[in-house]
């Protein structure tokens, strides 16, 4: 068994991490900017729906390759840390799944309609009408399970960082 | 239904309209009507790079309506709307439409608008035309009126009339975000009058 993931997990891996960290701080600009600034706050909303959107795509195609292709071997790590690693990715996977189903889901129900596109090409079907009382209750699910997912990213970077000065091969396991 | 049955023997709007003010006919020649939020909507809606269609509407705003039961066409309004009372259903976008770039109701707390019927259009509805007074600036207006419904109500008939124009709103010293907002503004009126 290799002990390596395979070029395409590996690519797909970073291309997730760096799209979950733009999105993240696309949304914390699109909140930021001012109702006066319309285009750019238009604009952050929909490279957020985008790039989210995009997450989520990624994320299909991950898990149907780690369907095909088995975890490489990891030595290095006691059976409980293994087992803990595990609850950790399989909590991300499903994060990275729910947050911009949640996200598309909470711009429908938001009483001012806007359409969801990607990159303002491809419309997005909307399956929700607006719905103030879904809104106040789905915007802050959305934003709770973002930032949990962030906490488990950091968690998980830290703890890669952690167990590569410890010798553990994460990273050669997971290079670019 | 009168309307109905108007319209099941082909008779044209222009005969189907002194018909729907029939009965207030024997009361009185003209008749005039206070319309408010109560009663009436004033709606507003603007493209945005082509791609979706933002909807506000005013909260407060008072007119009056005088029609001639006998001559629909010769009909008289005129109304004023408290700018600051502006509702749109995006965080933020109502403060700035009362925002200097917008309304800017500070100094220009109030729009006014008045106008008269001016024919029967092709389309079986009438035309208003008059003025609109934004931002103490004021440029002539038009609007596409027609009968929407007549439904019976424990007061007696309700008609329910809307009219349609369009604004532009760069006439009246409104360039904010014109990279974004579309300078036409459609603005749709809804009048359900007790007659």
């Amino acid at each position: 068994m290799s002990d390596a993931w395979s070029l395409a997990q590996r690519r797909l891996h970073w291309w997730s991490a760096a799209l979950v960290v733009l999105t993240g701080a696309l949304a914390v600009l699109m909140v930021w900017l001012p109702f006066s600034q319309m285009l750019a706050k238009f604009l952050a909303y929909q490279l957020h729906k985008t790039f989210g959107l995009l997450v989520f795509s990624v994320v299909l195609v991950r898990l149907v390759l780690r369907a095909r292709h088995p975890a490489p071997a990891l030595t290095g790590l006691s059976p409980g840390v293994r087992r803990l690693a595990g609850i950790g990715q399989a909590g991300m996977y499903a994060l990275l799944l729910a947050v911009p189903i949640l996200g598309w889901l909470t711009g429908q129900a938001a009483a001012g309609p806007v359409p969801t596109t990607i990159f303002l090409v491809i419309p997005v079907p909307h399956v929700l009408d607006p719905n103030p009382a879904l809104y106040a209750w789905l915007r802050p699910v959305h934003q709770v399970a973002a930032y949990t997912l962030l906490a488990l990213a950091a968690v998980h970077a830290a703890l890669a960082v952690k167990h590569h000065r410890e010798g553990v091969p994460v990273f050669r396991r997971m290079r670019w | 239904m009168r309307r109905a049955h108007l319209q099941r023997m082909g008779l044209p709007r222009r005969v189907l309209l002194p018909a729907l003010f029939a009965p207030t006919i024997a009361r009185a020649q003209r008749n005039t009507w206070l319309l408010n939020q109560d009663n009436a909507e004033i709606a507003f809606s603007a493209r945005h790079l082509g791609l979706f269609t933002s909807q506000g509407r005013f909260t407060r705003f008072e007119a009056r309506l005088e029609l001639d039961a006998t001559r629909t066409t010769d009909a008289l309004v005129e109304g004023r709307i408290e700018t600051t009372a502006v509702a749109i259903p995006f965080p933020g976008a109502e403060d700035t439409l009362r925002s200097e770039a917008y309304f800017h109701t500070a100094r220009f707390p109030e729009a006014r608008f008045s106008g008269r019927a001016a024919g029967i259009t092709d389309a079986g509805g009438f035309t208003i035309t008059g003025r609109m007074r934004i931002r103490d600036i004021e440029q002539p207006f038009t609007m596409a009126a027609r009968l929407a419904e007549r439904r019976p109500d424990p007061r007696g008939d309700v008609a329910r009339f809307t009219a349609t124009g369009r604004v532009q709103r760069s006439a009246f010293g409104m360039v904010a975000d014109r990279n974004f907002t579309a300078d036409a503004i459609t603005i749709t009126v809804g009048v359900n009058l007790l007659v």
